[in-house]
């Protein structure tokens, strides 16, 4: 996997006429080089940062860590060096040297994410935004990144089953995540990726946190809440494995009885029509306008989607990557949008009756040769039972 | 209530209580801010375009979507000097602090085109002269240039991060709370170790016990790693689902955020009972070492020194190069300072700052030992907020 995703970064220099890469944030550091870091959050996860390095022609790619015990065994030794702080501009002569040593002075370098000590201690490269490179490598997925992704959302989805377990009248948001969090590392997840999110939905809009847009506030951030009965909630959560993302999403009830009402339950069937409207139609050549449509003529001409969010987009490495599908890149955006062989798209409408709440949920799929497979699971506790 | 208690122990809990008696967070966020709004003046800043997250919530005081790793700059929080307003990037008010309205919020969006527009819009913006910005990516630096303002984009460090640098007595509260959520999840750490657990059961055990007091984001999930009792030691960051055998020497150290501010502290313990009656004697000497290592240090973290201090104290009590750092800032995460691994020799110490120190030693035959405690530097030396017993 490692190999194959070297291979298309290169690939990827190529066509773009870059002469190499170098790297910052999270998750193109875990695309190019695989090594593995602790979870950490913020400010703490940024002064620790590692460092890639990927330059046209080579065989493998540099790796700058603290985290030595997070190395691909296979990383050449001749690769792998210390740590290098680059938001520090004590030791910015290093990154300096570093540089030198692989690009010219006026090498065109692809780039992700500039401190302002690397603004100031690395002159002379012709800085591009790494961003066309790294998106199309990441756009389509090799058949292990997909089984990563599958794994993850296994993982996901059973430490989902203990938290729904426990969910009754009384349990507050952040005992939900407490459950969930210890149980993902029981199952074998390499980090958690988002604080869990468990958001009351109020019934109406109006009723819930004033938005910019008018349309529906989500996600919203966990804390002590208390959940109480009648509560309908859209719980969303996200971990790794290998550096992959999971993408949990499910509409929960909270009560002595969760069983849906026959408007909770209706919500549900539409959204799996909804779903279902875009999978029918979903192979490679189908362009991301199509889908839209499909979803929103499913939904009686009304967009199933949040106005700030989308109708899908693709995980990866990222827990929200291409391809969008439906956000304010906007229509021509979505008529290029092709979908291909190796994209991992993940279907996320959302179903609203103002009044009466709405329905959201997640399904993933892997497109295919010829059509789609289904990487996350087709449960839907508590509704759908009946159906 | 009045204003300073005599016993701040009251201040530390979790709970609002009904006497306004904790952390009054509309005092911090003005404080802070008006740190922010001084230093612009006085470095001459018009605005600033803040994408880290300790910054955009150290100007903001918003409670935003906590996320493992690290993200690309983006511009999530603007202040402008001319309206003395914050603006944020927030589709909603939820975990809005109130001295935001409505007009000084602008919407997420995924094309950063639209997004450049919202920023052009924010009063203020277009005319600054000088914008200071704590990072840039190529996309950005074009397309503040082309549609967001004419002003120079430099850097927003002397503002930001000496702002962030010294403590108020608030923020020293919330990093009370921190501390304490910390040495709660050590002692749940401390209970569930013994012989046959892996470090991923006891990762599990951390998130349980931070979770449930409220604090589900940690600063780092590197918590724990047992210390092999034979071969090389090294310092591990990942958690391995290994069982831990009876007689090793296993690193506990847990941290926590509150509101955002970071606490950690480490003990090192024996899983189970040693093996021999050598063992105890190697553990209890290496326990020792630590012990008078970090003594050392600590005695270092003095107003007026600098790093260099922390390395000659570090060597003084007979240590080599440390394979980790000796020391770093902490505040809303990490932050500058970073003493070790060869940086940091002329970074000042100065009075309200607070940092992350660590002693790590190790002995092939018996294993590692770390003690990492949180400090803050007073003008008589350094206090420590972390407390658990030692071995």
């Amino acid at each position: 996997m490692r190999k194959e995703r070297f291979q298309r970064l290169q690939e990827q220099l190529e066509a773009h006429g870059v002469d190499g890469l170098v790297l910052l944030g999270s998750s193109s550091v875990a695309y190019a080089t695989g090594a593995a870091v602790p979870a950490q959050e913020g400010d703490h996860a940024a002064l620790f940062r590692p460092v890639a390095v990927v330059v046209r022609g080579d065989s493998a790619p540099h790796l700058f860590t603290l985290y030595t015990d997070g190395v691909p065994a296979d990383l050449p030794e001749d690769h792998l060096h210390g740590p290098l702080f680059p938001d520090l501009d004590d030791g910015m002569d290093l990154f300096a040297d570093a540089l030198s040593g692989h690009f010219s002075a006026t090498a065109r370098v692809g780039i992700d994410d500039q401190t302002r000590a690397m603004l100031r201690g690395l002159q002379g490269f012709d800085w591009v935004d790494a961003s066309a490179v790294m998106g199309a490598a990441k756009v389509t997925k090799t058949p292990d990144e997909v089984a990563c992704i599958r794994n993850a959302q296994l993982i996901n989805e059973l430490a989902m089953v203990d938290a729904l377990t426990t969910l009754r009248p009384g349990i507050r948001q952040i005992d939900l995540s407490a459950i969930f969090l210890r149980r993902i590392f029981e199952l074998g997840a390499s980090a958690n990726g988002i604080d869990p999110i468990w958001q009351v939905m109020a019934p109406a809009r109006e009723l819930g946190p004033w938005t910019l847009h008018g349309d529906l506030a989500y996600p919203t951030v966990t804390t002590d809440r208390f959940l109480r009965e009648g509560d309908v909630i859209w719980v969303d959560a996200g971990i790794t494995w290998q550096g992959y993302a999971s993408d949990y999403g499910r509409t929960w009830i909270t009560g002595a009885d969760p069983t849906p009402n026959e408007k909770q339950e209706a919500q549900f069937r539409r959204w799996r029509t909804v779903v279902d409207a875009a999978l029918d139609i979903l192979e490679p050549g189908v362009s991301a306008t199509q889908l839209g449509k499909a979803a929103i003529e499913a939904n009686d001409g009304v967009r199933p989607w949040i106005e700030h969010f989308y109708l899908a987009h693709g995980v990866g490495t990222d827990s929200a990557e291409m391809p969008l599908i439906g956000t304010d890149f906007g229509e021509r955006f979505d008529d290029q949008l092709i979908m291909q062989p190796g994209m991992v798209v993940v279907f996320e409408p959302v179903i609203w009756e103002d009044g009466a709440a709405g329905y959201r949920s997640e399904d993933i799929v892997a497109v295919t040769d010829t059509g789609w497979v289904k990487l996350s699971g087709s449960t839907y506790d508590p509704y759908g039972v009946s159906a | 209530m009045s204003p300073v208690p005599r016993d701040r122990g009251v201040l530390v809990g979790m709970m609002g209580l009904e006497d306004d008696a904790r952390v009054d967070f509309g005092r911090l966020r003005a404080q802070r801010r008006a740190k922010v709004f001084s230093g612009m003046q006085r470095h001459d800043l018009d605005a600033l375009m803040l994408g880290g997250v300790g910054d955009v919530r150290y100007v903001t005081g918003a409670r935003q979507l906590g996320r493992a790793g690290v993200l690309p700059f983006a511009p999530v929080a603007v202040a402008v000097r001319q309206t003395e307003r914050v603006h944020l990037l927030s589709t909603w008010d939820e975990g809005v602090p109130p001295e935001i309205g409505h007009d000084d919020l602008y919407g997420l969006s995924w094309n950063p085109v639209n997004l450049a527009a919202a920023l052009a819009a924010i009063p203020g913006v277009r005319e600054s002269r000088r914008v200071g910005t704590d990072g840039l990516t190529p996309m950005f630096s074009g397309l503040l240039s082309r549609l967001v303002t004419s002003g120079e984009l430099v850097d927003a460090a002397p503002v930001i991060q000496a702002a962030r640098r010294i403590k108020t007595p608030d923020e020293i509260t919330c990093l009370d709370v921190a501390a304490a959520i910390a040495e709660a999840a050590l002692s749940a750490l401390e209970d569930a170790l013994a012989p046959g657990i892996t470090e991923r059961d006891l990762l599990g055990v951390y998130y349980a016990r931070v979770a449930g007091l409220g604090a589900p984001i940690p600063p780092s999930e590197s918590v724990c790693f047992a210390t092999p009792s034979s071969g090389p030691v090294r310092f591990r960051y990942l958690a391995s689902d290994r069982p831990i055998k009876d007689g090793e020497l296993v690193v506990l150290a847990p941290g926590a955020l509150y509101a955002g501010y970071e606490a950690g502290l480490a003990r090192t313990r024996v899983a189970g009972s040693p093996a021999t009656a050598t063992a105890t004697t190697t553990a209890t000497k290496l326990a020792a070492r630590c012990a008078r290592s970090m003594d050392t240090l600590l005695s270092a973290c003095r107003p007026g020194n600098t790093g260099a201090d922390l390395y000659r104290a570090w060597e003084s009590a007979g240590n080599r190069e440390s394979p980790v750092p000796l020391a770093h800032g902490l505040g809303l995460g990490a932050e500058p300072p970073l003493i070790g691994l060869g940086r940091g020799g002329d970074a000042p110490l100065e009075e309200g700052m607070v940092l992350s120190v660590q002693s790590w030693v190790t002995e092939e035959g018996a294993g590692g030992c770390l003690e990492r405690e949180t400090v803050r530097i007073e003008n008589t030396g350094a206090t420590i907020l972390t407390r658990y017993g030692r071995l």
